[in-house]
């Protein structure tokens, strides 16, 4: 037996789970419709930009009400959110939590407890629907999870070690991280043999606070890199909306061509890469007709960008978990914007091509320039020492020496590199766009201005 | 002049909590930032090892009040902390409330200085303000 199957049947062989069948998982991912598969989508030769929503409920019922919620307003991808505790692998209070939603009606959890439905049941309502399904978390050790959400139908898997870390943990060990994460992308690429490629997504919206797209850009590659290499063969990068048009063109057109470029490098073009975009992941405003102009602004720069999906938010955004009503309107609301934008022209920018494309490559030269001779202690170690520098990260093992403001035209830019190895070109490029005579006080006024930029 | 601050309880709002720390740096004071999700006890525990002279805790879910009961009863545990200046800020009860209210009740948790809903910068203005008047 090998070693990851001997893992696996220790993570498997847990009290929340009721006897998994290994031999019944493969003929079931072997024998699946190809409509369950984000990938079998994406290789489409006629291609439309696929609509995924948010949203997950604690009950089996109420999730399966969403779900025909979202396909009668004619969804691409179904999401399934998973529940805070499940996420932090407390399985006995999600337990707990999904009994006292079924007797009482009222939940008691913020999302779908994956593991605790298991995965015969949650399989009937997948295969019920027979669409792609996305599974959304934020889990650092996703091992058991990912297994459940295999075996039930889901053959998207969102996160990683960096992006599913930095944003949502203060004291999580990062290194526990990636060995986890490295047994994620191991079950992603053995069942990817079976049948069409079980699709890995990193989440490059981050921490959604002024993280400069050098910094996203980074992250999406060496997550895609660490998935790679262990054989995944279908991957989405990822970003949100910044908050200036341009800027997001720009990253969307370097972020695409450096992942073809460091594919390559490590012989891994053969498999798939494809774009997703966020609708703005900031502070929304509370009033719900801005809230639904600023969804329908995104779409369009998502259609400016070429994305190959895009995930929605919903008009309530600022008020809490959005009702099925809500959320479905969305899904329509888009479907309807991208069916009516035609004609796009085409839009280039070279100058800040060129600056994002340099700074991209001097920080993952740096990268793999460090000493350890595997790639997630490569990166590591940049996270450890400030080579990466996420703003806003509220885990302790981040710098937060890297400071970013907006300059007039809303561009995101960094004013001060802390030890991101920047190049002193491009640093200059960059603080030659703001105005750095203001003193401290006007910059944190100015910082949270910018943050709050849509409200 | 010491200040060790930090967003207290489960909270992991980090946004103010940076600001906080960058806008003292620029005021001259040196700062010990414990970040988010922070314990009582680790805060006076650092106020202990760095010899503070201000613990500035912030709250954004409004979880603090729960914490801020306990800080009279755990201060008087250390034997070195009567000079301690305690401030506290952000948003500082869960729903809504009115300062007139809040204010009061925080001071007899024990805090010298109660922001509830205040800017940043007029927040700092009143701690320097405080700081001089009381001769720290």
């Amino acid at each position: 037996m090998s070693l990851l199957q001997e893992e696996r049947e220790i993570i498997l062989n847990n009290e929340f789970v009721e006897n998994f069948d290994f031999a019944e998982v493969e003929e079931f991912v072997r024998g699946a419709d190809k409509e369950l598969f984000i990938s079998h989508h994406f290789a489409q030769k006629k291609k439309k930009m696929l609509v995924q929503p948010r949203g997950g409920f604690p009950t089996y019922e109420k999730q399966f009400a969403l779900n025909e919620f979202f396909v009668n307003a004619n969804v691409d991808v179904l999401p399934l959110t998973i529940d805070s505790n499940t996420r932090l692998n407390d399985y006995a209070t999600a337990k707990k939590m999904l009994r006292l939603s079924e007797e009482s009606g009222n939940d008691m959890l913020n999302g779908y407890p994956l593991v605790n439905h298991g995965y015969r049941t949650t399989r009937k309502m997948i295969t019920h629907f027979n669409k792609p399904v996305s599974l959304r978390h934020g889990t650092p050790d996703a091992r058991l999870l990912i297994e459940t959400a295999i075996a039930s139908g889901i053959f998207e898997i969102e996160g990683g070690p960096i992006t599913y870390l930095l944003p949502y943990s203060k004291n999580f060990p990062l290194d526990k991280a990636f060995l986890y994460w490295k047994y994620v992308e191991k079950v992603c690429a053995n069942y990817s043999k079976l049948n069409m490629p079980i699709n890995r997504e990193s989440f490059g919206p981050l921490t959604a606070t002024l993280v400069p797209p050098a910094i996203t850009i980074v992250i999406q590659l060496l997550e895609m890199l660490l998935s790679l290499e262990e054989g995944v063969k279908s991957f989405s990068v990822s970003f949100s909306q910044s908050g200036s048009m341009n800027q997001d063109i720009v990253m969307g057109a370097v972020l695409k061509k450096m992942a073809k470029f460091y594919a390559k490098e490590i012989n891994c073009d053969d498999a798939k890469i494809n774009l997703v975009y966020h609708q703005w992941m900031g502070a929304f405003p509370t009033n719900k007709k801005f809230s639904e102009q600023l969804i329908s602004l995104a779409t369009v720069i998502a259609s400016m960008v070429g994305a190959d999906k895009i995930i929605t938010k919903t008009k309530q955004e600022a008020s809490g978990i959005p009702t099925k009503e809500a959320n479905a309107e969305t899904v329509a609301n888009t479907q309807y914007i991208l069916g009516i934008l035609n004609g796009l022209p085409n839009v280039v920018d070279e100058e800040e091509e060129e600056n994002l494309t340099l700074t991209v490559k001097a920080i993952m030269e740096a990268v793999f320039n460090d000493e350890a001779d595997t790639l997630w202690r490569k990166v590591f170690n940049s996270i450890k020492n400030g080579t990466i520098d996420v703003p806003f990260s509220p885990h302790i093992i981040n710098h937060n020496e890297m400071i970013t403001v907006r300059d007039a035209n809303k561009n995101i830019r960094i004013i001060k590199r802390g030890n991101v190895p920047i190049p002193d070109r491009c640093f200059e490029y960059e603080k030659s766009k703001c105005d750095l005579t203001k003193d401290t006080t006007s910059i944190v006024n100015d910082i949270i201005h910018d943050i709050g930029i849509m409200q | 002049m010491k200040v060790v601050t930090g967003v207290v309880g489960n909270d992991i709002h980090v946004v103010a909590n940076r600001l906080i720390e960058l806008s003292l740096n620029a005021r001259g004071f040196e700062v010990f930032n414990l970040g988010v999700n922070t314990y009582l006890e680790e805060f006076f525990d650092a106020a202990v090892e760095t010899g503070a002279d201000v613990l500035l805790i912030s709250s954004l879910n409004g979880e603090a009040e729960g914490w801020a009961r306990e800080v009279k009863l755990l201060k008087s545990k250390y034997k070195t902390l009567d000079n301690l200046i305690l401030v506290i800020g952000g948003n500082l009860v869960v729903g809504t409330a009115l300062a007139e209210e809040i204010v009061p009740r925080y001071k007899n948790y024990g805090f010298d200085l109660v922001f509830h809903q205040v800017d940043l910068n007029t927040g700092l203005d009143t701690i320097e303000k405080y700081l001089k008047e009381r001769k720290v």
